[in-house]
This record gives structure tokens, sequence and C-alpha cells, in this order.
């Protein structure tokens, strides 16, 4: 039998070799510890660079550049007074006047040939507005800031078209452009001539689809929810539920889109690219969410409240619905506006349903044709005048802002309610 | 009367029979208080939900059937009518006469294109008004025949708290069964069309064939462009492999750095941080990877001498859906090493392991499942997005593994196909279909693989 020799003599922790190889963990420690570090920051970094790019080139949309025209009233409206258009027939008298000739005149009267060329399409409009808030304008000359057109705006914000450039240059002396904030950015709707736009009609579509799909995600869920977390038998029913919901939840939105296609559009025949169908289609996207932080919601009520209200003489319906529901709820609301805030920002279920379509005017009622702001993001994206790059990325600045807004919301509501047991 | 009016006026009424029957229960309680027997067994407003809801609950049931069986009623009864047996017999451009002298009748359109559809308006007219007064009077009457036979129960001894209670409970079982319809009903609609799809184009052209290219007109035998592999192979080029090449080390070294080294108040900033990614919408991504992203990996890639660099390339789009997938792997990696037990992790500190041996060695090897199940998650999340692809990547379909060459994935393509108005059972459309067949089972098995990973993960350590 060989005796196995175990050698006794203790670790030199002090020697050259032992020194060296802590030395060498400690390395390999650093190294590990700056790689996490990194990719904290490379996606932090991402993020910034993002914003800071859509910031950088989304404020040029809200501005806009301005010419000044000079109108000499009372010779371009031969007549028109200040009292026809500031009575009970101002409207009458302001359709009759034919405002985009006098405005043509006016530019070509001041700029000759390639004055028309100047203005916005959006021009006449403005000029309408002005003479609406301010009848006495009419009475006299008067020098008029109004939009310039794309290619000018381009060239007076930073580098278009050589012979736009010309333009502003020869405009620039004599004080003729100034920049201005682009208020139709924010009433407008959608146009062929990008220093037109504004986002106002998509963003009432956004509102109408969001709010159909609150209306029915939001009880659906929270139903289903209750029913799930304090109803629910085991069972083969309940199973097929649960794996239901978190496959919804994850399920590409996209399919949603083919859902609401073959369903909503083509058996149903429910009208097109209307905010209904969009809500109808978003809702059955978010309910699995709101069900998801629901039954968190319910989850953390605890049993003693329960029980409690049951050893009093409540019945299950009313311990559920009395104590349980009200103490889950800010849970549940936290919820429903990240769900809110996701369908919001969704695009492609709602491009499968045709609100892609062009929309010049704010949509009136829920089965009007209508379009939702990241769709019209999308929209503008593909776009090939340039003037619409800024436009984009200014619709981008008002859907970040919203989204952050909501999600903000969420965080305060949690941690202004949420209790801890 | 319009459907939403009516809507209204059924719960106004709804309102009314709520307030009736409570106020007849509360004289219930007001009699029983003077009498022998002081027994009411509800509560008043239950009697009074009673009533409300046997009045308007039928009533809205038999809204929406009519809503959705009046349609074929006024066009059998236009029909019949004699002005319409002049109508052509050709199915196609009979409808198509029919819906514009329905849209006309109902104020959507404002002049017929077809001069027979002119014939046909007053007779439209008279059919819309007709049912629609079917409809409102069948539902009235359901409204207060139901509300009187509920008020007609109500007596001290009644327990409406039981019935509605009942009802209550109904209720929530029907809002939980609406998961399985919308599941059921997703399933049903793309195998019905994708069936239609594989009856003109065979499912051995789909899966195998790899010229996509797909043509308006069929022809049954020959090629006709629907061979799917290279639509499936940039999905999983630019889902699978480039964003998780970019999402996984990412998001799983921002998981442990945030848990195990950051100190609390940088973990408390820098968690939310990372969840604006997973916040902002893909439009926004996508517009990012098609305006600054690819044109600067395009440049990179000529200045590398890469000369066929694309500008819509996959790698533009394949990054920005990797950063976008970030907080989803960071966040499931932070669940699943957080349940590793702390006795295990302490343990391998005390045998004297520096952090990022017990990391590696202990915690990672421990929380693979959870891990791996996130991963999953993230796959099947990256190989269902659209936004990014639509806008960054390209829709040319390419059998590469190049890159910064132009490719396309599966949702690219179904919105391609759906673009436009087209005919609803093209060859095209229903090819979207069919497409979203696959993506749809491809992402169930992964979703359900990675939550069965997950859960059991989760069970092994409690």
């Amino acid at each position: 039998m060989n005796k196995v020799t175990i050698d006794r003599t203790p670790t030199d922790w002090n020697g050259t070799a032992m020194q060296k190889r802590i030395a060498r963990r400690y390395a390999a420690e650093r190294r590990f510890r700056a790689i996490g570090f990194i990719a904290v920051a490379l996606s932090t970094l991402f993020l910034a660079f993002l914003l800071f790019t859509m910031l950088g080139q989304g404020v040029r949309g809200f501005q806009r550049t301005e010419v000044a025209v000079d109108f000499d009233f009372p010779a371009l409206t031969s007549g028109a007074s200040v009292a026809s258009i500031s009575g009970a027939n101002a409207q009458a008298a302001l359709n009759s006047m034919d405002i985009p000739g006098v405005v043509e005149l006016a530019v070509s009267q001041q700029f000759g040939e390639q004055g028309s060329a100047l203005l916005t399409s959006a021009a006449a409009a403005n000029v309408r507005q002005m003479l609406e808030s301010d009848p006495e304008l009419i009475g006299s000359k008067q020098r008029l800031w109004l939009p310039a057109e794309s290619r000018i705006d381009i060239a007076y914000k930073r580098t278009g078209e050589p012979a736009a450039e010309k333009i502003v240059a020869s405009l620039g002396e004599n004080d003729a452009l100034r920049t201005g904030f682009n208020w139709t950015f924010l009433t407008g709707a959608d146009a062929t001539d990008p220093s037109a736009v504004g986002i106002w009609a998509a963003f009432k579509g956004s509102l109408m689809t969001m709010a159909i799909t609150l209306m029915l995600a939001f009880p659906i869920g929270v139903f289903a929810a209750l029913y799930l977390e304090e109803y629910a038998p085991k069972n083969r029913l309940t199973d097929m539920i649960e794996v239901s919901i978190n496959n919804l939840a994850a399920v590409p939105s996209i399919i949603f889109g083919l859902l609401g296609l073959a369903v909503f559009l083509t058996l149903f025949g429910m009208p097109r690219s209307s905010a209904l169908v969009g809500g109808l289609t978003l809702a059955l996207m978010t309910m699995p969410v709101i069900v998801i932080a629901g039954r968190n919601a319910v989850k953390s009520v605890p049993p003693s409240i329960r029980e409690a209200a049951l050893g009093i003489g409540a019945s299950p319906v009313q311990v559920v619905f009395h104590h349980v529901l009200p103490l889950a709820l800010p849970g549940i609301l936290t919820g429903t506006i990240i769900g809110m805030a996701r369908a919001l920002g969704e695009t492609a279920p709602l491009l499968m349903i045709g609100m892609r379509a062009f929309i010049p005017s704010a949509p009136q009622g829920f089965t009007d044709a209508a379009t939702a702001l990241p769709v019209q993001i999308y929209l503008w994206s593909d776009e090939v005048n340039q003037g619409f790059v800024e436009k984009t990325s200014a619709a981008i600045i008002v859907l970040l802002i919203f989204l952050l807004g909501m999600n903000a919301l969420a965080i305060y509501l949690r941690n202004r309610f949420e209790t801890r047991w | 009367m319009t459907g939403t009016a009516l809507l209204f006026l059924v719960l106004g009424l709804g309102l009314v029979g709520w307030i009736a029957g409570r106020a007849r229960a509360s004289a219930f309680l007001r009699a029983a208080k003077g009498g022998p027997r002081g027994q009411v067994n509800s509560l008043p407003s239950y009697h009074g939900w009673f009533v409300a809801v046997c009045a308007v609950v039928p009533a809205i049931i038999f809204m929406f059937v009519w809503q959705s069986i009046s349609p074929a009623l006024v066009t059998n009864m236009v029909l019949a009518a004699p002005a319409a047996s002049s109508l052509p017999q050709d199915g196609f451009a009979r409808a198509a006469i029919l819906s514009e002298a329905r849209a006309i009748a109902q104020g959507l359109q404002a002049t017929a294109f077809q001069s027979q559809s002119e014939a046909l308006v007053p007779l439209y007219r008279e059919a819309l008004s007709y049912y629609q007064m079917l409809g409102l009077v069948g539902s009235l009457l359901l409204l207060f025949a139901g509300g009187a036979f509920a008020f007609t129960r109500l007596k001290p001894d009644f327990r409406a708290r039981n019935k509605v209670e009942r009802l209550v409970m109904l209720g929530l079982l029907l809002a939980s069964l609406l998961a399985i319809i919308t599941t059921l009903g997703i399933f049903a609609s793309l195998i019905f069309e994708a069936y239609q799809f594989f009856s003109m184009v065979s499912p051995f052209e789909f899966l195998f064939g790899t010229n996509w290219n797909p043509k308006s007109v069929v022809t049954p035998g020959a090629d006709n462009g629907y061979g799917a592999i290279p639509l499936f192979w940039g999905t999983i080029f630019i889902g699978a492999i480039i964003a998780m090449i970019v999402a996984i080390p990412l998001g799983l070294m921002s998981a442990i750095f945030l848990t195990q080294y950051a100190s609390a108040k940088v973990r408390s900033w820098m968690k939310p941080i990372l969840e604006i990614l997973a916040g902002i919408p893909t439009v926004v991504y996508g517009y990012f990877a098609a305006l600054t992203v690819a044109p600067a990996i395009r440049d990179f890639a000529v200045m590398l001498g890469v000369s066929n660099a694309a500008s819509d390339n996959a790698l533009a789009a394949g990054v920005v859906m990797g950063v976008m997938i970030i907080p989803l792997v960071s966040s499931m990696s932070d669940d699943s090493i957080a349940a590793v037990p702390s006795a295990m992790r302490d343990g391998s500190l005390a045998m004297g392991a520096t952090k990022s041996e017990t990391i590696k060695q202990v915690l990672l090897p421990a929380a693979l499942p959870g891990v791996v199940g996130g991963i999953l998650l993230a796959v099947s999340r990256a190989i269902g997005e659209t936004m990014i692809v639509v806008m960054a990547a390209g829709y040319t379909a390419n059998l590469t593994a190049n890159p910064f060459d132009t490719i396309t994935t599966v949702t690219v393509q179904i919105v391609a196909l759906l673009t436009g108005d087209q005919d609803f059972g093209s060859p095209h459309t229903l090819a979207a279909f069919a497409l979203g067949l696959a993506l749809f089972v491809t992402t169930f098995f992964l979703n359900y693989v990675a939550l069965r990973v997950v859960k059991r993960y989760r069970e092994a350590y409690e």
C-alpha cells in the first residue's frame, strides 16, 4: 500500500509567483468591471446620440423662414373696406376677395417673376387669418411676414440648392427674411409642401385611436386580471387563458395588424383606415399588457385584507370590488399607462389596416379616415423632399415628449400611491 | 338615428332602470322597518343593478347582432326590387355597383361614377331606413321587456345580490376568454388566408424556394417567385444574428455591472435610462437607422474597401435593433441573476474568489437557463420587429451573408405586399398572410419555450 505524500508546506502568499498570480486575478477583475461599465456607457451614449440628433434636427422643424411682403391693400383689393370684412358678413366678404390672387399679385409686384415661388401654399390662408383677427389692416399699406417656400426655408436655415441660396442672399440684403415660430406645424395637417405641413390631424387621429383602445382594453384587462387572480379555478381552461395571455403579450405587433385586416376590415366590413379599427386592433394588443400588470398589482394586495372583509360578511364579489380593486388600482393604472404609451408609439399594425392614407384635414369622427402620429412620422420619413427631414424629427420630438410624459406620470403614480405592505 | 346615439339612449334608459329598481327596493326597506319582519335580502343598489342589466344587456347584444346581419338583409331587399333585375350577372361588377349605391345612400359619397348605381340609391335609402327602424324598435322592445320583467321580480326577499354577482362573474370570465378568442382569431384568420394562398402556390415552393419575386398572376406548376427562403434568412440574419451580437453582450454586461458593481445611486439612475431605450417607439429607431446609422456604415464600408455597400444595409437595421433590445436582455438577465440564492454567491466569495470569478463561474452558470430564456424572448421580439427593418433594411430579397449588402425580412415583405389598394383575394395579399403565419408560429414557439425555461428555472431555486 502506497502512502500518498501530501505537500504540507504553506502557500507562500508573499512569494513572487503568488503575487503575480494575484495581480493577474485583480487585473482580470478590473477588466471585467471596465467591460461592464463600457456596456452601460455605450447604451447610454447611443440613447444620448439618438436624442441629440433628433433634437438638433427637430428644432428647425418648429421654426419657419418668413418673407416680408408689402401689401398695398387699398390698391390690391380695390374697395374692400374695414367695415365689409369685420361685420357679420366677414366670412363671405373674405371668400369673395380672392386672397390667393391678392397675395400672388403682391409678391409679383415686389419680387418680379419669381415672386410667386417664394411663398408656401399656406401663405394665403395666413393672410386671411391676419385679416380676420385684425380687419384694420385692409385700410392701409402693410408689411406682412409670410412663411417662405420649402427650398428658401432650407437655404436660409442651412445650405440648400444654389438657386435658392442666391434668392436668400438677395432677400437677406433687404432684411426681408427672418425666422419665426411655425404655428402651422402644431395646428395643421399633412400637405405635399413641407413648409405647410402640421401634426394636428395625425395627433388627433392618435388621440381618438387611444380613446377607443383605453375604453376597451382597460375594463377588459382589469376584469380578466381580477378573474385570473381571484376566482379562476385551477383547470385546463385557466391554463389555456394564461398561455394565451402570455403569448399575446409577446406576439409581434404586425400580426395584430393582419388580424385587424382580416377580421375587422374584411369580415366585419368596418371602415378602412378609421380610428375605430385602429383602436380595436391596438386594444387587442394592449389588453394582455394590462392583464399582466393588473395581476401583479392584485397579487400584491395582502390576503389579510380579503380575509378581514370576508370575516365581516362580504361576498367574494364585494371583497374584490370594494377592497382588493381599489388597493390594486394604482398598480393597475401604472401598467395601463405603460401599455398605452406602447400603443401610442405603435406603427406597424396601423399600416396594415390602411391608416397610412394622405390625410389633409383632421378627422371629425371615429369612422373617418385618419392617421396616427407614428404613422405620420413614417410617411414623412419616406418623402424625397429635403424639407421633410426636419419636420419628421420635429414630429418625433412631439411624440417622444408625450411618451416621456406618460412614463413620468406612471412613475409618479407608482411612487405616490404604492403601498408597501 | 345612428348607432352611437342609440347606444347612448339604451344606456340612458338603463340608468333610468337602475334608479327605478333602487327606488323600489328602498321602498321595501322603509316598509320593512315598521313591519314585523325587517328582512330585505339585498341592498337597494343591487336591485337597481339587476333591473339595469336585465334591460341593457339583451338590447345591446341585439344591436350588435343587428349591426352585423342588417347589411345582408338590406342588400337582399334591394335585389328583390324590380329595378335591380337589370343588374349585370357578373358578381364583381354587381358588387361594385351595389357598394357605390350604398355609399351614396349613406352619404359617404357625393356622386355616382356608374350610371346604374344612381337608380338604386332611393331603393337603398328606403331599405336602410326600414331596417334601421326595425333595429331601433327591436332593441327598444327588448329593453323595455327586459326591464319590466326584472322590475316585476323585485320583492323584499328577492336575492338580487346573488343574481347580480353571478352576472359579474360571467362578465369576468368572458373578459378572460377574450384572450383565447384573440389567439384563436389570429390563428384562424392566418390559417384561412394561408390555406387559400397554398391552394394557388405550392407550399413546397414557398418553404424551400430561393427566388422571391412575387408575381401578381400565378400559374400553377411554374416558378412564381414565392420562394421565402431569402426572407427567412434575412430575418434570421438581421434579427437573430446581428441584433443579438449587439444586444447579448451589452445587455448582459449592463445587467452584471448594474446589479453587482454599481452603487445604489448609480443603479437608481442608470436603470430608468436604459428603460427609456425600450420605451422609444420603433418608428423613431427606424428613422434614426435610415437617416444617420445606415449612411455612416456605408461610408465606413466604402472606406474599408467594400465596393457593393448598400445604403440600406443589413448592418444598420441589425445594430439599431440590437440597441432596442438591450433593455429586454438586461432586465431578463437581471431577474435571473437576482434569483440565484445568495448562499451560492457568498460561498464563492468566502472561498476567496474575486467578484468577477464569482460572476463568471458561479452566478452565470446558475442563472444560465433564465438568461437563455430571456435571449429567446429577445430573438422572438427581434424577428417580429417591423418598423426598423421597413425603414432601414431593403426590399430586395438577397441570399447573402454580407452585412453591408441590402437584405429583406419577412415583416418588410408583409408590409410591402399589403401596401396599396389591392384586391383582398390577390396572391400578393394572401402571401402576406402566409408569411404572417410563418412568423406567428415561430414566435409562438420561441415564446412558449422561453417562458417554460424561465418558469422551470425559477421553480428550481424556490
